[in-house]
């Protein structure tokens, strides 16, 4: 179990009570004290939960700046293509399928950004990420495909991840 | 003209989420079903979640509302992954797997038998 870190705190702090306003939306000077104190005993249990690598990241403007152009620009082209192609298999009869299991080198090593990646993924439809595992020093993920068009290993991972694992990797490192 | 726009994602959020439940009741196996029903959960919600927050922005002119939409967006939109990846890897490790074979399998491969 981890201890309890002071940036740790600070930053869960400031991410619940963003999300306190966000959800009050009024600016009475009594909800906002209510929401500080409610947020730091949040932030004082949660902490050590929420936090596992440095805590400041997001607080650099280069990097918020790449996590705001990848999740609104990139992303969403990319959640696109794979919806229309997966409208496309539903509404002609679920016939054209061609579905297996692959497994994907990935080049994150940032805990956070592995997960980020894993969601990316699986919100892709088409793709699901079943299981990350990690042998010899290099990380695999398990991915169910729709529609296996390479075989496993590293053409089927650029077909899969695409400039994800890119811009995920600028967020991140 | 406004309102058309409105209309318009909104039935694009539509049409997406009726993609996603033909798949969903047409798709063979377990896993199949859930990459279809990752439609309704992506281009279904954020088509409607994107055409209620024009509406609320410049017809009904309530920043609270707006808020609150943008919010639900982001919190459908990171939770939903977390689910599917537990219930796909929950289905396949209490012995499911689809009737006809996948054309490769590595899990199986890596972690049966």
């Amino acid at each position: 179990m981890q201890k309890t870190r002071f940036p740790a705190v600070v930053t869960t702090f400031i991410v619940s009570y963003a999300f306190w306003i966000l959800l009050t939306w009024s600016f009475s000077a009594q909800e906002l004290a209510a929401g500080a104190v409610v947020s730091l005993v949040v932030a004082l249990f949660s902490a050590r939960f929420f936090i596992h690598e440095r805590a400041f990241w997001l607080f650099s403007p280069l990097k918020f700046a790449y996590a705001v152009i990848f999740w609104l620009g990139v992303f969403m082209v990319e959640l696109v293509k794979a919806n229309v192609d997966m409208a496309k298999r539903c509404f002609t009869g679920c016939k054209n399928i061609n579905p297996g299991i692959v497994k994907i080198p990935v080049d994150i090593k940032s805990d956070y950004g592995q997960a980020a990646l894993a969601n990316a993924i699986t919100l892709t439809p088409g793709t699901i990420t079943m299981e990350i595992t990690e042998e010899a020093g290099q990380t695999y993920y398990y991915v169910h495909w729709i529609d296996v068009a390479k075989p496993s290993g590293k053409e089927a991972g650029d077909a899969i991840k695409g400039t994800l694992e890119k811009w995920l990797r600028r967020v991140w490192e | 003209m406004l309102r058309v726009i409105i209309d318009i994602l909104i039935g694009i959020g539509a049409v997406f989420a009726l993609a996603g439940t033909i798949g969903v009741i047409k798709m063979p196996d377990v896993f199949s079903r859930m990459q279809a029903s990752t439609c309704i959960t992506t281009l279904g919600v954020l088509g409607v979640c994107l055409g209620a927050l024009l509406y609320a922005i410049f017809v009904m002119q309530h920043p609270s509302t707006a808020v609150k939409i943008v919010v639900i967006a982001a919190l459908v939109l990171t939770t939903n992954p977390v689910g599917a990846h537990a219930i796909a890897k929950g289905a396949y490790q209490a012995g499911i797997r689809p009737e006809k074979k996948m054309e490769t399998d590595d899990y199986r491969r890596d972690f049966d038998e």
